[in-house]
C-alpha cells in the first residue's frame, strides 16, 4: 500500500494509535470497504490518506475546552468556571490550554483507564443547569463532557473535509462502533447490530418489517401481535400504523401497577397470548416486549417471557429496551430474543441519538432501514449507516463512551449496580417520608423506580400529572416526570406516582429537594385542581 | 409562554435562556446584520482544510462558523435542560424555522412545509405514501411511476424498494448529456410519458423530476415539465430538488408540483443536515407520514416530522439565523445565487478553454454547479477511471472535484470527451481554486498520463 509523504505532512499523529491522527491506515486493519458504491456524490472506498484533523482545531474558531464552547453574544453557558468566549470567530483558550490537547489529554486518559475522581465526574456534567434538581435520567439521558468533546472533534473534521471523512473514515468508525456495542450486548456477530438514532426508529424498522409480510401475503390478515398495555406510546402507534393498517391484530397485555412480582406479569401474559392465538384460529406472528417499561417504570422478565413466546409458537420477538443498555445487565443470547433495541443516548452517555438494534442472524428476517438509500440490500446495518448526508457524529463515540463508562469506579457492572442500590435507597427514603410506598418490588427496579405521591395531591388525571411536573420544574427547580395510574385498586389511596432516576451525576440532596417540594406543597394544601384553574 | 421566574432561581429561567440564545446581546445580534466584510467571510469558512481547492459545494455543502456558533447554543439548551427544552422550545422553534422556509419558498400555508433530515427522507416518505396506495387498492398493479434516468442512485433505490416492489411500473425517462437546450430536456420527458401512458393503457401516477440533477448536473424546466404532466394526466408530480434551495430560484406554488423537497445543507448554509418537504394541501396530503411512527402519529406530516423520537434537533432550528446571515450579503440570496452562477459560467469556461473541451451544458441550464469536460486524452472510460481520478486529485493535488463518466457512444471519435467534472461555486471560493484544479489536469497531460496510468491513491 503507497504512502505518499505529502499525506502525512503536518500529522500530529499520537503514538498510541489515537483514530483521530491515524493515516487512514484504521480503514485497511479493519478490513472494511470504506465507502458506500453507487453514491454520486463520493467515491468507492478503500483510499487510506492522512487525516489532518488535529490541524483543524487550530484554525476552528470554536474551542471547546473539556466540552464547554465558547459562548457567544451574551449566552449565559459559561459553566465550570470557563470564560464564555466572545466574537464570532474567536477562540477562548481557557487556562492557556487548547481543546486539541485537551481532547487528546482525555483520550488519553480513558486509553489508560484511570479511575475518575468524585471532581472529575462532577466537572463532566456541569453543563447541567446546576440550579435543577435532575432526577430524570430516564427521559433524556446525559452525555458527558469528555464525550461531547470527541463528539465535536468528529464534527470538525467532517466539515474541514466532508468528501475525505465519507470516504475514508466514516464506514470503518461506524463498524467500530457496532463492535463495542456487540461485545456490551454479548451478540454473536457484529453483523447482527445496526446503529439507528432511537428505539422509535428501531420499532419503525421492525413493524415495517411485519407490515410488509402482511403486504405481500407472508401472514395472513387477522394474525396477530402482543404487545404490552405499557408500552411506549410512540411504539403503539407505530404498531397501529405498520401492523393494524396492514390488516394486523394488535393484541394488549394489561399488567398491574402497582405490581407485587415477576409472576403477576408471567401470568397476564400468558392469559395475553391465549387472546392472541384464539384458540389457535390466529398465528402470533410478533410479541413486542419492553425490557423496562418507561411509564409506569418496572423491570419486565423478559428471558422468562421470551421463552413462553417460544413454546407457545410465537413466531418472532422483539425487545424494546429503549432503557436498559447502560442501567440493567443486557445479554442478548442469554434472553434469545429475534430482535433487540435499547437506546445508547439515556443510560451509556452517549450524545443524542444514538441506539443499537440487535437482529439475531436468520434467513428469514430481512430487515430494511425505511430510509431507503445507496446501500438498500446490503443488510440492515450497512442500510443503517447511510440514510443520506446527515451528522453520524452520535454513531461514532460509542467508543468514547465505554472508555468513559469503564473509568467510573467499578466500570459497567458497578455503575448499574450502585444505580440501583442507589435509586431504591432514595425512593424508600421518599415513600417514608411521603406515607406512600413504590410501585414495585425493589428487585423489579433498576436505576429508576415509582414513587409513590401523596394523595393530598389529588393527581385525578394524565393532565393533572403534566400539569404537576411542570408546576415541580418551575416553582421547585425539581425535574421528575409523574404518572397517573388509571388502573388503581379501589382501596389504593395513590392515584400517582414519580419515577426517580439515579445517575452518576446525582447527589442525595437532588432527592432531598423532591421530598421538600412535595411535602411543601402537601403542607400548603396544594392540590392539583390549582393548577387547572385559569389565571385571573 | 409566560412563566414567572421563580424566587428559587435567580431570575434564571428557561424561556430567558432560551431567548438569550436565539438573539444574544444587542451589540452583537446589530453586528450580525451588517454587511460582511472580506477578512469576515474569510474566517465564516476557516475552518475549511486550507489546503484543499474545495470546489464540490454540491456534495456536502458548506456552514459558516456563526450558524455552526448558533447550533451550539441549541445544543447546549438541549443538555442543560433537556426536559424544559422539550416541553417549551423545541417545538416553537421548529415552526419559527418552518415558517421562515415556508416564506422563502413562497408556500401559501406553514402546515404544507415539514422539517426532515434530507432529500433522501423525503423521497422514502413520499415513496411510502404511494407504496401504501398500491397495497390498499387505491391504485393498480402495473399502474406506472416516471423517474429521470439521471434521477439521484437513492432515490431510484427507494423507487425500487416502495413502489415498484407493491406493483408499480417504474420507466426511466432518459435525458441527453451533454446537453444543448431545455427543448431536448423536454421531448425525452414527453416520450418517456408516452411510454409510461402505454396509449391510455396504464395510469400514471407519479412523476419524480429533479430541478437540478445530481450527476450529471443539469437545471431541469421543472414548471414547464410539471405542467406537461397535468396536461397528459398524470396524477402527482414530485420534484426532487435536493440542490435547488440557495441555488436557483425557488417558488412552489409556480412550479405547481404536489411535493417538492430540498436540502438546506448544500447550497442555503444550514449544518447537516436539515431538508423541508413541501406537499401541496389536498384532501389527498393528509395521508402521508413519517416513517418513523412516534407519538405524533396522524397530526399531520410536519409535526410527526417535528419529532420522531429523541434526537438533535438542533440543525433545524438555526434556519433564521441562516436568513440573517445570508442577507448580509449584498442582494441577500439573490445575490449570492446570482454571483455564484456568475462565477462558475466563467471559471468553467476557463477550465474549457485550457483544456480545450466545453461545457455539458448551456450557461441558462446550469446554476452554482456547471459540468466541464475532461480532456479525452485522460481517457476517461468507465466509471472506475472517473473515481480512480477523483481519489487522484485529492491525494496529490488535494483538489476535490467529483468525476463523471458519460459514456461512449458508437460512432464517437476516439478524440470524444467521455468524462466531466462538475465544479461548483459557493462565496468561499477563489480563482485560485479553479487554476489549481486547471493545472492539475494539464500536468497529468503534460506527463502524459491517463486515468490507466494513474497509480491507486491509497
Amino acid at each position: 500500500m503507497a504512502t505518499d509523504p505529502a499525506t502525512v505532512k503536518g500529522d500530529q499523529a499520537e503514538e498510541d494509535g489515537d483514530r483521530a491522527a491515524a493515516n487512514g491506515h484504521q480503514a485497511a486493519e479493519d478490513g472494511e470497504i470504506a465507502a458506500a458504491n453507487g453514491h454520486q456524490a463520493a467515491e468507492e472506498g478503500g483510499e487510506i490518506a492522512a487525516v489532518n484533523g488535529h490541524q483543524a482545531a487550530e484554525d476552528d474558531d470554536r474551542a471547546a475546552v473539556n466540552g464547554h464552547q465558547a459562548a457567544e453574544d451574551g449566552d449565559r453557558a459559561a459553566v465550570n468556571g470557563h470564560q464564555a468566549a466572545e466574537e464570532r470567530g474567536e477562540i477562548a483558550a481557557v487556562n492557556g490550554r487548547r481543546e486539541e490537547e485537551d481532547g487528546d489529554r482525555a483520550w488519553k486518559k480513558a486509553r489508560r483507564a484511570e479511575t475518575m475522581t468524585a471532581e472529575e465526574i462532577r466537572l463532566e456534567f456541569a453543563h447541567h443547569g446546576s440550579e435543577m434538581a435532575r432526577v430524570n435520567n430516564g427521559s433524556f439521558g446525559c452525555c458527558p463532557a469528555s464525550v461531547q468533546a470527541a463528539q465535536r472533534r468528529l464534527q470538525d473534521l467532517w466539515l474541514r473535509h466532508p468528501e475525505k471523512f465519507f470516504c475514508d473514515n466514516l464506514q470503518p468508525w461506524i463498524l467500530r462502533s457496532r463492535d463495542v456495542i456487540r461485545g456490551l450486548i454479548n451478540a454473536d456477530r457484529v453483523e447482527e447490530v445496526s446503529i439507528v438514532d432511537n428505539a422509535t426508529t428501531a420499532a419503525a424498522v421492525v413493524f415495517q418489517h411485519v407490515q410488509r409480510a402482511f403486504y405481500e401475503g407472508a401472514y395472513a390478515a387477522g394474525d396477530s401481535i402482543v404487545m404490552l398495555h405499557y408500552a411506549y406510546g410512540s411504539v403503539k402507534k407505530s404498531a397501529q400504523a405498520y401492523v393494524a393498517g396492514a390488516g394486523g391484530n394488535v393484541v394488549e397485555v394489561p399488567l398491574p401497577f402497582p405490581v407485587r412480582s415477576e409472576e403477576e406479569v408471567v401470568v397476564e401474559f400468558r392469559k395475553a397470548l391465549e387472546v392472541a392465538k384464539d384458540g389457535g384460529k390466529r398465528k402470533v406472528r410478533l410479541a413486542v416486549i419492553d425490557h423496562i417499561t418507561s411509564m409506569p417504570c418496572v423491570v419486565i422478565p423478559v428471558k422468562r417471557l421470551t421463552q413462553i413466546c417460544r413454546e407457545e409458537g410465537v413466531d418472532q420477538v422483539f425487545i424494546d429496551a429503549a432503557h436498559a443498555i447502560g442501567n440493567v445487565e443486557v445479554d442478548v443470547r442469554d434472553i434469545g430474543a429475534d430482535f433487540y433495541a435499547s437506546n445508547l443516548y439515556k443510560w451509556f452517555f452517549c450524545p443524542p441519538s444514538a441506539a443499537l438494534l440487535y437482529t439475531k442472524l436468520s434467513p428469514s428476517s430481512s430487515l430494511h432501514h425505511p430510509i431507503v438509500a445507496s446501500e438498500y440490500g446490503n443488510g440492515l446495518p450497512a442500510e443503517s449507516a447511510w440514510v443520506g448526508a446527515r451528522d453520524y457524529t452520535p454513531h461514532l463515540v460509542v467508543p468514547d463512551a465505554a472508555a468513559f463508562v469503564s473509568r467510573l469506579p467499578g466500570g459497567l457492572s458497578a455503575l448499574i449496580s450502585r444505580n440501583k442500590k442507589k435509586v431504591v435507597e432514595m425512593g424508600e427514603m421518599l415513600a417514608k417520608a411521603w406515607g406512600t410506598a413504590l410501585g414495585c418490588p425493589p428487585e423489579m427496579a433498576c436505576a429508576m423506580v415509582m414513587v409513590g405521591l401523596p394523595p393530598a395531591l389529588r393527581v385525578e388525571g394524565d393532565g393533572d400529572a403534566q400539569r404537576l411536573r411542570r408546576h415541580l420544574r418551575e416553582a421547585y427547580l425539581v425535574e421528575v416526570p409523574v404518572y397517573y395510574n388509571p388502573r388503581r385498586a379501589d382501596d389504593d389511596a395513590v392515584s400517582a406516582y414519580a419515577r426517580i432516576s439515579h445517575q452518576v451525576y446525582n447527589l442525595e440532596d437532588d432527592y432531598l429537594r423532591l421530598r421538600d417540594a412535595v411535602a411543601q406543597l402537601v403542607a400548603d394544601g396544594f392540590t392539583c385542581a390549582a393548577l387547572s384553574s385559569p389565571p385571573p | 409562554m409566560d412563566t414567572p421566574s421563580s424566587p428559587l432561581s435567580n431570575g434564571h429561567s428557561f424561556p430567558d435562556d432560551a431567548a438569550a440564545a436565539r438573539n444574544g446581546d444587542s451589540a452583537a445580534k446589530k453586528r450580525r446584520l451588517l454587511p460582511l466584510s472580506a477578512d469576515e467571510l474569510r474566517r465564516e469558512f476557516a475552518h475549511h482544510d486550507p489546503s484543499v481547492a474545495r470546489v464540490n459545494n454540491g456534495s456536502f455543502g458548506s456552514c459558516p462558523l456563526s450558524i455552526l456558533s448558533a447550533q451550539q447554543r441549541w445544543q447546549r439548551l438541549w443538555l442543560r435542560q433537556p426536559d424544559a427544552f422539550f416541553f417549551d422550545e423545541l417545538q416553537p422553534s421548529i415552526l419559527r424555522s418552518r415558517e421562515a422556509i415556508r416564506a422563502l419558498i413562497r408556500a401559501d400555508h406553514v402546515e404544507e412545509v415539514s422539517l426532515v433530515d434530507n432529500a433522501t427522507t423525503a423521497a422514502a416518505i413520499v415513496f411510502q405514501r404511494f407504496q401504501r396506495a398500491f397495497h390498499e387498492g387505491v391504485y393498480a398493479p402495473g399502474d406506472a411511476v416516471v423517474l429521470l434516468h439521471y434521477a439521484y442512485g437513492s432515490v431510484k433505490k427507494s423507487a425500487h424498494a416502495y413502489v415498484a416492489r407493491a406493483g408499480a411500473t417504474v420507466v426511466e425517462a432518459p435525458l441527453p448529456f451533454p446537453v444543448a437546450s431545455a427543448a431536448d430536456v423536454v421531448s425525452e420527458f414527453r416520450k418517456a410519458l408516452d411510454v409510461a401512458r402505454d396509449g391510455g393503457r396504464r395510469r400514471v401516477r407519479l412523476a419524480v423530476i429533479d430541478h437540478i440533477t445530481s450527476m450529471p448536473s443539469v437545471v431541469v424546466p421543472v414548471k414547464q415539465l410539471t405542467q406537461i404532466c397535468r396536461d397528459e394526466g398524470v396524477e402527482q408530480v414530485f420534484v426532487d430538488a435536493a440542490h435547488a434551495l440557495g441555488n436557483v430560484e425557488v417558488d412552489v406554488s409556480d412550479i405547481g408540483a404536489d411535493f417538492y423537497t430540498s436540502n438546506l445543507h448544500k447550497w442555503f448554509f444550514c449544518p447537516p443536515s436539515v431538508a423541508f418537504l413541501y406537499c401541496r394541501r389536498s384532501p389527498e396530503s393528509t395521508d402521508i407520514h413519517h416513517p418513523v411512527v412516534s407519538s405524533e402519529y396522524g397530526k399531520g406530516l410536519a409535526i410527526e416530522s417535528g419529532w420522531i423520537g429523541t434526537r438533535d434537533y438542533s440543525a433545524q432550528l438555526v434556519v433564521p439565523e441562516v436568513v440573517d446571515f445570508i442577507n448580509r450579503f449584498e442582494g441577500g440570496i439573490n445575490g449570492i445565487m446570482k454571483k455564484n452562477h456568475e462565477k462558475v459560467v466563467e471559471m468553467g469556461k476557463m477550465l474549457a478553454e485550457a483544456w480545450g473541451t466545453s461545457l455539458g451544458a448551456p450557461p441558462e441550464m446550469s446554476c452554482s454547479m456547471i459540468m466541464v469536460g475532461l480532456p479525452p486524452r485522460l481517457r476517461v472510460d468507465s466509471d472506475e477511471d472517473a473515481q480512480k481520478l477523483r481519489k487522484y486529485l485529492r491525494g496529490k493535488f488535494q483538489v476535490e472535484v467529483p468525476t463523471h463518466y458519460n459514456g461512449r457512444r458508437p460512432g464517437d471519435e476516439d478524440e470524444a470527451v467521455t468524462g466531466y467534472v462538475r465544479i461548483s461555486h459557493q462565496v468561499y471560493n477563489s480563482l485560485d481554486d479553479y487554476c489549481r484544479l486547471r493545472d492539475a489536469i494539464c500536468k497529468l497531460l503534460s506527463l502524459g498520463l491517463a486515468c490507466k496510468d494513474l497509480l491507486p491513491f491509497l
